[in-house]
């Protein structure tokens, strides 16, 4: 009998050993493994999705490739596992994935069930309304009396009639069941405006008869921030995916590019010889070389680089940076410094 | 996470088998040995992880919190040894959410060299102590930053006689500032990235520093935007000297706990983050029981009275209205301690709300 309590312990030891290893060392799996395990979205323009070709783009997509560029020199050497809203958070706490960079919104419910950790905010979504130019409103409250075309049944309905409750503006809701019934609907002419997340509204805008006769308008009257999640109780991985998001942020506060990081190299400025690995051995801790940071510039550039690229001003979507923009420039993306 | 089966229960569960050594039930017996075995393994990984945080912090019956000897408007005792500011403030919040009852917190005083050891060691369960979130902290102490309460960044000071309302308008002044510091150096650089001319004064002591710029010696006197405001308290004619709006380096503030135990990590990040969301919503100390029985979905989910939030975590669902209640939401601690309703009177600036044009920005409750 002992034997045979003594061989069901053994199994029930290994099985959480191998699991506290799974928790401890993704780094190492990584390393040993020469890939990174990346879950994304199946499709969505200017955050994860393949062309033809199987060639992956989009914001999220460029985070992965540059932890891979952080950890191999090499932002090729990603594996991206497409996943649906439903599968996303099993698959990562499965160990499927190493990390989830799939626009998935920072809330309570996802952040705090055992296993499930945000590490930043990559992307501030929220919702936002787009407008006809000809109309010549430049903000939401220039829309008193207004028509707005939304989708029946949904938080954007009760978020727009919030914000307009609480502004006092007057306005008659235009409601439908499908997203595409409404998207149609604004386009035949039914609303003065429609609304969704910004980050929809600009791909949407795409799919109407003149795009360009419709503008975004600046105001974003709920939260949507959006992030990678890692697993619970891997500190040293976890600060990884979060410090090549703030290397992004700060090469761009610092004026480091892809194309003068390596001129950068022998600038006198201490931030950015600390950012590129000049002076100090800030890559260690997280168990990097200490040029990861100048790896990241150079393979993938700076966090607006990237923006403009995907989803920005040299992409279908010319999103504005609005909320993402630098802290110095009026968003709220911010990095803590290096050093 | 930071929960799982109490101290208590596992000590049931691992006598269990030599409980039933009578029952000749062998399967009953390697089930009660692998549950004990579960158990312990938990226990085990728990101890290891420093998980079980909230866990010991119940059974204490207190939260303790290091925090900083006394820095006024952040965490500084009064002469009967009651404890105020915006750091003292989120331990006290933590204390409400956990006991409903903001009185049950240790406050241990700790010196900067001290800070980081005292919490490795497990001598306080969390840190609220004015630190600034750097990535050498960040990665090599085996600590977590849970937030930012305060940011804090470098920034200038100067008669309002001079009738200037911004740094950009500092072309050709002088300016003191204190010898070999990185103060000295971001001020070198902002001068020199917006192509004005300056002349800087510099001294061995910060003290000498505020004595020189008092007696005009120099147009500015530039530190860190808290420290302008806390040494214009010093000055005789403290109403005469405005601080300018700009921020010009990088110092976020936070609160600080131990690795593995990321469930205690949550707690104390979205403490800070329901203050957030309370002010955001309107809903403050005064009326928190009055907003109870609002219908707005999102100051429901806040309060408690839709949804199971607080479970996740270990926590009450009402953990959130407790905080409000007894503590208020961030920006009524803000004030109070170092804004307007201070001695400080600091402008919320970067510490506004993001719908206000600062950097406070808490993800949603749902």
């Amino acid at each position: 009998m002992i034997r045979i309590i003594g061989a069901a312990l053994f199994a029930v030891a290994a099985v959480f050993g191998s699991a506290n290893a799974q928790a401890q060392q993704t780094l190492a799996q990584i390393k040993s493994r020469g890939v990174l395990n990346c879950g994304s979205n199946t499709g969505l323009i200017g955050f994860g999705a393949p062309d033809a070709q199987g060639n992956w783009s989009g914001l999220d997509v460029e985070y992965c490739r540059a932890m891979a560029a952080a950890i191999f020199n090499d932002p090729a050497k990603v594996k991206f596992t497409p996943l649906s809203a439903n599968d996303r958070f099993k698959a990562l706490l499965a160990g499927e994935v190493d990390v989830l960079v799939r626009n998935s919104t920072w809330t309570i419910t996802n952040d705090t069930p055992p296993g499930l950790l945000f590490t930043n905010v990559n992307y501030y979504d929220g919702q936002g309304l787009m407008v006809r130019r000809k109309l010549g409103v430049m903000s939401v409250m220039q829309l008193a009396g207004a028509s707005i075309c939304v989708q029946r049944g949904t938080t954007t309905e009760l978020n727009v009639v919030d914000y307009f409750k609480i502004n006092n503006l007057r306005h008659t809701i235009v409601a439908f069941d499908t997203g595409p019934e409404t998207l149609k609907a604004y386009d035949a002419g039914r609303c003065d405006a429609f609304t969704t997340d910004a980050s929809s509204l600009y791909s949407e805008r795409l799919k109407l008869t003149v795009p360009d006769d419709h503008m975004v308008l600046v105001e974003i009257i709920s939260k949507e921030p959006l992030g990678p999640l890692t697993r619970d109780n891997d500190s040293q991985w976890f600060k990884l995916v979060r410090w090549v998001h703030f290397a992004m942020l700060n090469a761009e506060e610092l004026g480091v590019t892809k194309a003068n990081v390596d001129q950068m190299r022998g600038s006198t400025n201490p931030e950015i010889r600390r950012l590129l690995g000049i002076d100090g051995k800030f890559g260690e801790g997280l168990g990097l070389s200490n040029d990861w940071a100048y790896r990241i510039v150079k393979h993938v550039g700076n966090y607006g680089e990237s923006f403009e690229r995907t989803v920005g001003s040299r992409s279908v979507l010319r999103m504005s940076r609005g909320q993402n923009a630098l802290w110095t420039k009026g968003g709220l993306q911010y990095a803590p410094p290096i050093r | 996470m930071g929960t799982g089966p109490g101290l208590a229960e596992l000590n049931r569960e691992r006598e269990n088998p030599f409980r039933q050594t009578g029952d000749n039930n062998m399967k009953k017996i390697v089930r009660a040995a692998l549950l004990a075995a579960v158990g312990a393994c938990a226990a085990g990984s728990a101890m290891a992880q420093g998980s079980g945080t909230l866990a010991q912090v119940k059974s204490k019956g207190i939260v303790t919190c290091g925090v900083g000897p006394g820095l006024a408007g952040f965490g500084i005792p009064d002469a009967q040894g009651n404890w105020s500011g915006l750091d003292v403030d989120l331990c006290r919040a933590i204390a409400a959410a956990v006991f409903d009852d903001p009185a049950k917190v240790k406050f241990v005083p700790l010196s900067a060299k001290d800070r980081f050891t005292a919490l490795q060691s497990g001598e306080v369960d969390l840190l609220s102590r004015n630190t600034t979130w750097t990535m050498s902290r960040d990665t090599s102490l085996g600590l977590n930053f849970a937030g930012i309460n305060y940011y804090d960044g470098q920034g200038f000071m100067v008669r309002k006689k001079l009738g200037i309302d911004s740094a950009l308008k500092l072309a050709g002044a002088s300016i003191c500032t204190q010898q070999g510091t990185t103060t000295e150096l971001n001020l070198a650089d902002y001068f020199r990235n917006n192509k004005m001319k300056y002349e800087v004064v510099a001294f061995a002591s910060n003290d000498e520093t505020v004595k020189a710029y008092e007696s005009g010696r120099c147009d500015a006197f530039t530190t860190d935007a808290s420290g302008l405001y806390a040494e214009r308290l010093k000055l005789s004619d403290q109403s005469e000297h405005i601080v300018l709006p700009e921020i010009i380096s990088k110092e976020p503030l936070g609160p600080v706990v131990r690795h593995g135990d990321d469930g205690w990590l949550d707690i104390v990040k979205w403490t800070h983050f329901a203050m957030l969301n309370a002010e955001e919503l309107g809903v403050t100390k005064a009326n928190a029981a009055e907003m109870l029985k609002s219908e707005n979905p999102e100051i429901k989910r806040l309060l408690g009275t839709e949804g199971k939030f607080g479970e996740a975590v270990g926590l009450s669902n009402d953990w959130a209205y407790r905080i409000v209640k007894h503590m208020g939401n961030y920006g009524e601690s803000f004030e109070k301690n170092v804004g307007a309703g201070s001695l400080l009177k600091i402008a919320r600036g970067q510490n506004a709300l993001w719908t206000k044009g600062g950097l406070q920005y808490a993800p949603p409750i749902r």
